[in-house]
């Protein structure tokens, strides 16, 4: 040792690189698997490959339909490079189930901020017979207008499934639209409804 | 000095008489002197009436002004009110005077009287004297004090003196010169003057009882019945005569309150004289004619009360009725300004201030403001019924058009929602979010963009054509962003239609003209060191240059030579 006022150079700070899924998880491999709804069976029959080329090329995800079970079945693989995406990918593929088209789904994969909300009906008021179908008829409208109307303005997209409302967007806007189908379950009308989202949004178009 | 003569002061009176007004503005001596003599006469002249005088003659050497005044006054007032007094007497006894002027020759009853008339005289005098000596105590100057102080014990001795002889005279037996009855008799007259002139109507409105007073005073008098008091009841009914010939109006007749009851200030006191002097006389005489009497004496007390409070004569002149009916005017006016107005007068007056019904005996006057209501014709129906169908052919109905609101604010753009479904994916949507959030110029319009702008194009070419027609409001092409090589050429020449306005403005903008880097400075401002390194840039320049002129030039050459050497041995070959 030298016995001198000079200390021993310090080593230069190690640069890792981020863990990939595999040395995550010691080598094993994580699964997710998704059932399938039985309406949305032949959806997913047609829509197979628009679902499977983004998964596994782009997310790097293993990915199969288990016939048998009636579940779609995701993998990681040796050079899935984030954790995260085997979740994403999931949830990608629930979406699908839950209702929403492939293009809108997809956005799921592209953008972390997304996320999907459900609730019924009956969450926010108690129908019955008559009124409720009388309140799904209000939401979505004449041939779908108000729905569209609600989508379009929100940047959302909504998926109306009897009892349940499926909402796919962005947080704030999330809460827009699920404002916009509460007063519609409540009973406003629809040009209420319009107006208020308009102003909204021309507010939140504001603030950027 | 020695008292001049009669003669010198009237001398000097005359000359002063003479002398003129404006002489006596300055003080001369010669005026002083003369004045001084005629007053020393003057006072010599008055001096044997005055009895009781401090001064034999009048002291004028080296006295004032003032002293010689105060002497002067101090005789000349005694002597005046004695006048005054005779005077007064003579008023009521014009007879006397007669009596006066042959006092010589006449016998003793009128010496007697002319006696009894000084001895009045001298009471008078006494009382005169006490009561000058009074005042004159209060005015005169201290130097008269001494002779104020001797001349009032002489008074008062002489006073004393004649109370002492009269009750001498009293309590013994009357003299000729002094009777107990004429001295009553005087007393009353004199109350009767002082307190107006009622002795006179008293023993002129009683002649017939005249003589019961004369019986009673007679019967009053403590048993004292003589023939001087028959006498002297003459003389009282010559009096009384001489009373009644000069009042002769009765004040009976103007009978007033006062004429009872008397005024409140001067009633009281003369009336319990009298009352006293008359019921000591009636006390011992006959019930009746004692009630007659105090009935009519108090009736003629009151009446004296009366005359003496009011001292108003009974004959009225016209200027004294007109003023007494001019002031009773002004009294009832003056009291009516002092009582509450009409109700009429004052301001506002509600029902409850003024009486029952009264506004309806006033002519009122008040504006109507409401318009009186229309009386419905033919003719009024009619001319409506034109208006209506006049303005129905012409469709003018007074609508209410809605006001315009006030702009506050730019009106939100509002972009219509689409009501279909929308053909791009909720990513696609995000993304272009996106874009535009970080790059707004990269971000691809949208349709309504495009549509706009081609709008805004079309419409500032059109703008521009207009423009061109109206010189003065020229506005320069709208900017389109072209690739386009502009040339420093004038303005003017390149835009202008009709040149009306000459601009000198060049199409490039100085940047574009001058394409210099860094500091720019002239020749004048540059240092040392930078004028050499611009030299020495010039010369590497121009060295750059040279070397490549001589290194074309030498390879020229070269190629040259080459080719002649080559020309030259292919010859040569």
């Amino acid at each position: 040792m030298e016995i001198d006022g000079v200390a021993p150079p310090v080593p230069e700070k190690p640069l890792f690189e981020p863990l990939k899924a595999h040395e995550m998880s010691d080598g094993k491999v994580q699964f997710r698997k998704v059932s399938v709804p039985p309406h949305r069976y032949t959806p997913l029959k047609k829509a197979w490959m628009e679902i499977y080329s983004p998964v596994y090329e782009q997310m790097k995800v293993d990915i199969r339909m288990n016939l048998k079970a009636r579940k779609v079945e995701l993998k990681t693989r040796g050079d899935t490079p984030d954790i995260s995406n085997l979740q994403k990918c999931a949830d990608f593929v629930h979406a699908f189930m839950m209702g929403f088209d492939v293009i809108d789904a997809v956005a799921l994969l592209r953008m972390d901020e997304l996320y999907v909300d459900s609730f019924e009906i009956k969450d926010v008021k108690t129908l019955k017979g008559e009124h409720k179908s009388r309140a799904i008829g209000r939401l979505s409208g004449k041939g779908g207008k108000t729905k569209f109307s609600i989508e379009n303005a929100t940047k959302t997209r909504i998926v109306l499934a009897d009892e349940k409302i499926h909402i796919l967007g962005s947080f704030r806007n999330i809460k827009i639209a699920r404002d916009a189908l509460c007063s519609l379950i409540l009973g406003a009308p629809p040009g209420k409804v319009n107006s208020k989202l308009r102003q909204v949004t021309a507010r939140s178009a504001e603030l950027f | 000095m020695g008292r001049p003569s009669e003669a010198a002061g009237m001398e000097a009176l005359h000359q002063l008489k003479s002398t003129e007004p404006p002489q006596w503005l300055a003080p001369s001596a010669s005026l002083s002197e003369s004045a001084r003599a005629a007053s020393q006469h003057l006072f010599a002249s008055l001096r044997p009436h005055v009895r009781k005088s401090p001064f034999d003659e009048l002291l004028v050497d080296n006295f004032d002004a003032e002293q010689i005044w105060q002497q002067i006054d101090l005789l000349t007032q005694p002597l005046v009110r004695s006048i005054r007094r005779r005077v007064k007497h003579w008023e009521k006894n014009p007879a006397e005077i007669e009596n006066l002027l042959p006092e010589v020759a006449d016998g003793g009853k009128k010496v007697a009287q002319g006696k009894k008339m000084e001895e009045i005289d001298d009471d008078d005098d006494d009382d005169g004297g006490d009561m000058d000596m009074d005042d004159d105590d209060d005015d005169d100057d201290e130097e008269m004090d001494v002779d104020n102080d001797g001349e009032q014990d002489g008074g008062k001795d002489e006073g004393d003196e004649s109370e002492e002889e009269e009750e001498e005279k009293s309590g013994g037996i009357e003299d000729k010169f002094l009777k107990i009855k004429e001295l009553q008799e005087h007393l009353e007259d004199e109350e009767a003057r002082h307190y107006g002139l009622d002795a006179k109507n008293k023993k002129s409105k009683k002649k017939s009882g005249s003589k019961k007073l004369e019986d009673e005073d007679d019967d009053s008098e403590e048993g004292e019945e003589d023939k001087e008091e028959d006498d002297d009841e003459d003389e009282e009914v010559d009096l009384f005569a001489g009373g009644d010939d000069e009042d002769e109006e009765d004040e009976m007749g103007n009978a007033r309150y006062e004429d009872f009851f008397g005024k409140k200030k001067g009633g009281s006191e003369p009336k319990p004289r009298f009352k006293d002097e008359l019921g000591e006389d009636s006390s011992s005489g006959e019930e009746e004619k004692e009630e007659e009497l105090s009935s009519d004496d108090d009736d003629d007390e009151e009446e004296d009360d009366d005359e003496n409070v009011n001292k108003k004569p009974k004959v009225l002149s016209t200027h004294e009725k007109e003023v007494q009916k001019i002031k009773s005017e002004i009294e009832k006016m003056e009291k009516a300004n002092l009582d509450p107005k009409t109700w009429t007068m004052q301001g506002e007056v509600t029902a409850a201030n003024r009486p029952k019904n009264s506004a309806l005996e006033v002519d009122l006057d008040f504006e109507h403001n409401v318009r009186p209501v229309p009386v419905i014709t033919e003719e009024v129906t009619q001319s409506l019924e034109e208006i209506i169908k006049k303005r129905i052919i012409e469709g003018q109905f007074d609508d209410i058009k809605r006001a315009p609101g006030l702009p506050s604010k730019a009106p939100r753009e509002l972009k219509p929602v689409d009501e279909n479904k929308s053909n791009k994916g909720l990513a696609e949507v995000y993304e272009e979010e996106f874009v535009q959030q970080t790059d707004p110029a990269a971000a691809p319009l949208s349709f309504s963009d495009e549509q706009k702008k081609e709008a805004s194009t079309l419409f500032k070419k059109l703008c521009l054509k207009l423009d061109a027609l109206s010189h003065f409001h020229f506005a320069p092409k709208p900017i389109i962003e072209d690739m386009s090589i502009q040339s420093n050429v004038p303005a003017l020449a390149m835009e202008e239609i009709a040149p009306v306005a000459v601009s000198d403005a060049a199409m490039l903008a100085p940047e574009e003209v001058f394409s210099g880097k860094g500091n720019v400075k002239a020749e004048v401002e540059l240092t040392q060191t930078e004028r050499k390194r611009r030299r020495a840039k010039k010369k590497r320049k121009f060295k750059a240059v040279e070397t490549k002129k001589m290194a074309s030039k030498k390879a020229r050459e070269d190629e040259l030579r080459k080719q002649k050497e080559a020309a030259g041995n292919g010859e040569e070959q």
